[in-house]
């Protein structure tokens, strides 16, 4: 879709997402809307080159739409996301990959979610739903736009495939459900790009089994088959994926707490590039205070560099790629959170510190060379505002999402 | 509305305000802005006081030496370049070991005087300033003729014999061109397609993925019935790679289809794949670049069919297992001469009789870049280099510059600059030997595209004209690859367009005719 396109479709999304609560309550359907927005100052050290950099940016500003139908079984999602506007270059981030980025997180398209959401069957053991629209694919794990981080892990790109069209069926019986989804595999170049529909959709597939024997814990494994991601027109590489997961969300002594450990791993070109992560994250909360923590190891590929140190080349001319490297982090963080309840508003100063190393595991990507040294670190200050409903989980829709749907900020966020 | 935590008081609110503020306010360190005496001295070194034309790149890279009180060279020392014409890349970097700082400097459009300044990165007010004279700008080739093909990724390399083109076009495969050789009308400016074929993937994951190609004109049977074509499959730079050669009957130019083909097997536990080709056409042999694997002599006489893993004549990794990467060979007075990647320029010679290459001379003479392509002629080779990741500090923005012995050993005789370059990935010498070519990708929009320089003194190739194929925000863009061709008593260029990011602009064959600039 042209530019010019997308930017009319965008405008008219965000005047429907203002006009919609009204429309809710004038047609009786239900309805709920919310924002969130990260203030924060982030600092790496070293950056490509060898030097440290601080910027001061605006990340995850986020508009969120639910609305349901429930005599029509029909629920709708939409999310805008604006950080196209206010991190056009990129959040600093030692590690982070992807849509053209290197060392720093992509900002995602405008359209994040616009979904419908269909229960063919609902009953109280049961669930049978259809999802249709601009998504996440039924992979993986959450985005970690609704985890407790606001340090993305290097391994978004192996632990959820986002924004593309999709057309998922989950059903759930008991502690049991089971989704399967059509999508296209093109991942998007820049914000203000849709998916392709004509010629990719369908060209993906993923399903994803996930089990939740008690209450709060949740099991899942996950497999995709995702067409040239990286390739628009569709000549690249095919990856195969796997994602492997335990959750746990639940009071433990009183205190909201939440974990996951996670192992994630992508083979392209018939398994000759394999890229792995293992990764464990936790948040414990007591009154207004929550502390986190994150470990993570994955592995990178890496590709060639454009003047600016921070981009990689699109469209890719060939099937190589100049190395591979391991990226371990540890992160620790903490919030504290400030409600004004009149304003169903919320602010919650936070701090997070990363530190890590990289280690070449082969080609001719010399971190040590590139970088000057093989450690690093990070550090994030500042504020997150929330307004209205909270973050619901994305890469999660309709009967796929546990009963009744959480409302995750309490216990994670 | 959901509101999810309990109420605060006004005064810990305010708390909380202020303390978010004087955390982001503290903001974090700042860089060191690097280390080194207080008197530290800076002095040009080369690159002082040339000539150039407008908006093209200084042939000899600027240097400072950087000493401390005592006239000792101080390494690691960061040295700032800045001009307010033209562009120098890189525009910072440290000093070597022996004191020496490099940038290359891309005149502006401005004719006269120009200048460009060193200083510490210190702060100190020690500098160097540097002078050049710009001339007129150097002409541009005229683009005459353009075939656009797929973004299948697009097109790698052209062979061009006998006014035949053959464009390499990745997962759309083999093109063959009538551009004023095919007897259907066609020429550079409006090419007629003959025929195509898409060679066989032989497993390995991508598809056919045709990058090179080079029609066998063999003089024994007198027949032109072969196409030999490279598959360059997925691969590790300097470590792995897959792809065979494919053998393509081409006995029916509207008919080609394959017939044979040649897998190198696994060399130290990893995958080989072939790159660019070289022919000795009366010995009926194919040498190629096979990246890790090295390289190979390969039988191709008589009737080709089937697996020809049995022709294997040699196979050698002159660098060593873990230091070869060899991009292109050719032959020259008799020896073949490999470009690796790691391990420089090499001299190798072919023993028929024991089936092994020996090592005559060279290698492991471009410690300070990544090679790529080569090519030899009058005595004087030149090499690309190669930099889509830097080596230490350095793009590929380099030609370098040998001069043969008497038995051929390639000894570095000059640098060519290539300012805002990220890659020279394809040199070649005209027929006559007066010009070379080199085309760029990579690096800097107006660095991209097409080079031809004079080699009226073979050792410091003038540049003569220059065509640039810019990309889009210094992504996308440039050319692949390049070969001259001399159709209808004009000299042309046959270079690969690569595509512009987001479809910008698609990928092509583009023909340049060069007869005006470069009489």
């Amino acid at each position: 879709m042209p530019a010019g396109r997308s930017d009319r479709l965008l405008l008219l999304i965000l005047v429907g997402l203002l006009l919609a609560p009204g429309i809710a309550r004038a047609q009786a359907v239900t309805g709920d809307a919310g924002a969130q927005a990260i203030l924060a100052r982030f600092y790496a050290n070293p950056v490509p080159g060898g030097d440290p950099l601080t910027e001061f940016k605006l990340v995850q500003p986020l508009v969120m739409l639910r609305a349901g139908l429930p005599a029509w079984r029909l629920s709708f999602i939409g999310t805008l996301d604006l950080e196209g506007w206010t991190m056009p270059n990129g959040e600093l981030a030692p590690g982070d990959w992807g849509e053209g980025f290197v060392d720093r997180r992509h900002p995602h398209t405008y359209v994040h979610e616009l979904l419908l959401v269909g229960d063919v069957v609902r009953a109280s053991e049961s669930r049978v739903s259809v999802t249709a629209g601009k998504g996440f694919a039924p992979f993986g794990t959450d985005d970690p736009m609704s985890r407790p981080f606001v340090r993305y892990p290097v391994n978004h790109h192996l632990a959820q495939i986002l924004e593309r069209w999709v057309g998922i069926a989950a059903v759930r019986f008991g502690p049991v459900t089971v989704e399967g989804g059509l999508f296209d595999g093109d991942e998007p170049e820049f914000p203000g790009q849709w998916p392709l529909f004509e010629g990719r959709f369908g060209d993906s597939w993923s399903a994803r089994l996930t089990v939740r024997p008690v209450n709060g814990l949740e099991l899942q494994g996950s497999h995709a088959s995702v067409a040239s991601p990286e390739h628009r027109p569709g000549a690249g590489l095919t990856q195969e994926k796997w994602d492997v997961s335990g959750r746990f969300s639940h009071l433990v002594g009183g205190h909201p707490t939440y974990a996951l450990v996670e192992w994630a791993h992508s083979a392209e070109a018939d398994g000759f590039f394999e890229f792995s992560s293992i990764l464990g994250e936790a948040t414990w909360s007591a009154g207004r205070h929550r502390l986190a923590y994150r470990f993570e190891r994955t592995s990178r590929q890496e590709e060639e560099r454009l003047v600016d140190p921070f981009r990689s080349e699109r469209p890719h001319l060939d099937n190589q790629i100049f190395g591979t490297t391991r990226w371990t982090v540890h992160t620790i963080g903490y919030a504290f959170s400030l409600p004004i309840p009149r304003l169903s508003l919320d602010l919650s100063p936070l701090a997070e510190l990363s530190a890590g190393r990289v280690d070449k595991l082969e080609g001719l990507f010399d971190p040590q060379a590139f970088y000057g040294k093989t450690t690093f670190w990070s550090f994030t200050v500042g504020a997150r505002f929330t307004w209205g409903m909270p973050m619901h989980r994305m890469g999660r829709y309709g009967a796929a999402l546990p009963e009744p749907m959480p409302h995750t900020h309490g216990e994670v966020m | 509305m959901i509101v999810r935590v309990a109420t605060r008081t006004p005064a810990a609110f305010r708390v909380v305000c202020v303390a978010v503020g004087v955390m982001i306010a503290m903001g974090a360190c700042g860089g060191d802005g690097g280390t080194g005496p207080a008197s530290a001295k800076i002095t040009a070194h080369s690159g002082q006081n040339q000539n150039g034309p407008a908006s093209a790149p200084l042939p000899t890279a600027l240097s400072v030496l950087v000493t401390d009180a005592g006239g000792n060279p101080v390494a690691n020392q960061v040295v700032n370049w800045s001009t307010s014409t033209g562009s120098l890349d890189p525009a910072s970097g440290p000093t070597d070991a022996s004191g020496v700082a490099t940038t290359a400097w891309r005149l502006g459009s401005t004719t006269g005087a120009q200048e460009a300044k060193a200083t510490l990165g210190t702060g100190a007010s020690a500098s160097a300033t540097f002078s050049a004279t710009a001339g007129a700008a150097p002409p541009t080739p005229q683009l005459v003729g353009t075939v656009v093909v797929p973004p299948n990724y697009g097109a790698h390399d052209t062979y061009v014999r006998d006014g035949i083109a053959f464009l390499c076009a990745w997962n759309t495969g083999l093109i063959i061109l009538d551009v004023g050789g095919g007897g259907h009308g066609g020429s550079p400016s409006n090419p007629v397609e003959l025929g195509r074929v898409i060679t066989n993937d032989d497993g390995v994951a991508g598809g056919a993925q045709v990058h090179n190609a080079w029609w066998f004109h063999n003089p024994v049977t007198a027949e032109n019935r072969y196409v030999f074509v490279g598959q360059e499959g997925p691969g590790t730079v300097g470590v792995s790679a897959q792809g065979d050669i494919h053998v393509v009957d081409v006995s029916d130019l509207t008919a080609p289809h394959e017939v044979a083909f040649f897998h190198l097997g696994l060399i130290g536990g990893s995958s080989t794949g072939t790159h660019n080709f070289w022919m000795d056409e009366a010995a009926q042999t194919l040498y190629a670049a096979y990246y890790n694997g090295g390289v190979i002599a390969l039988d191709v006489s008589g009737t080709l069919s089937g697996d020809l893993s049995s022709r294997l004549i040699a196979n050698l990794q002159p660098g060593g297992p873990g230091n070869t990467y060899v991009w292109g060979v050719q032959l020259y007075n008799g020896d073949l001469y490999a470009s690796d990647m790691l391990s420089g320029l090499w001299q190798l010679r072919l023993d028929r009789t024991a089936g092994r290459f020996t090592i005559v001379s060279g290698g492991n003479n471009v410690p300070d870049r990544f090679g790529s392509d080569l090519w030899l002629a009058n005595g004087y080779g030149y090499t690309g280099t190669w930099g889509s990741i830097p080596r230490g500090p350095n793009a590929g923005n380099q030609i370098k510059v040998w001069q043969l012995s008497a038995p051929g050993a390639p000894q570095a005789a000059n640098v060519v600059s290539i300012a805002g370059a990220g890659n020279v990935g394809d040199n070649e010498v005209s027929a006559d030997g007066k010009y070379l070519l080199a085309v760029t990708e990579r690096g800097r929009d107006e660095a991209k595209g097409l080079y031809l320089y004079r080699l009226t003194d073979r050792a410091n190739p003038t540049l003569a004209a220059f065509a640039n194929v810019p990309g889009v925000s210094n992504q996308g863009g440039g050319l692949h690859t390049g070969t001259f061709a001399v159709i209808g008593g004009r000299r042309y260029v046959f270079a690969a367009r690569n595509p512009g990011p987001s479809g910008a602009s698609p990928p092509a064959l583009v023909i340049f005719d060069v007869t005006d600039v470069t009489p």
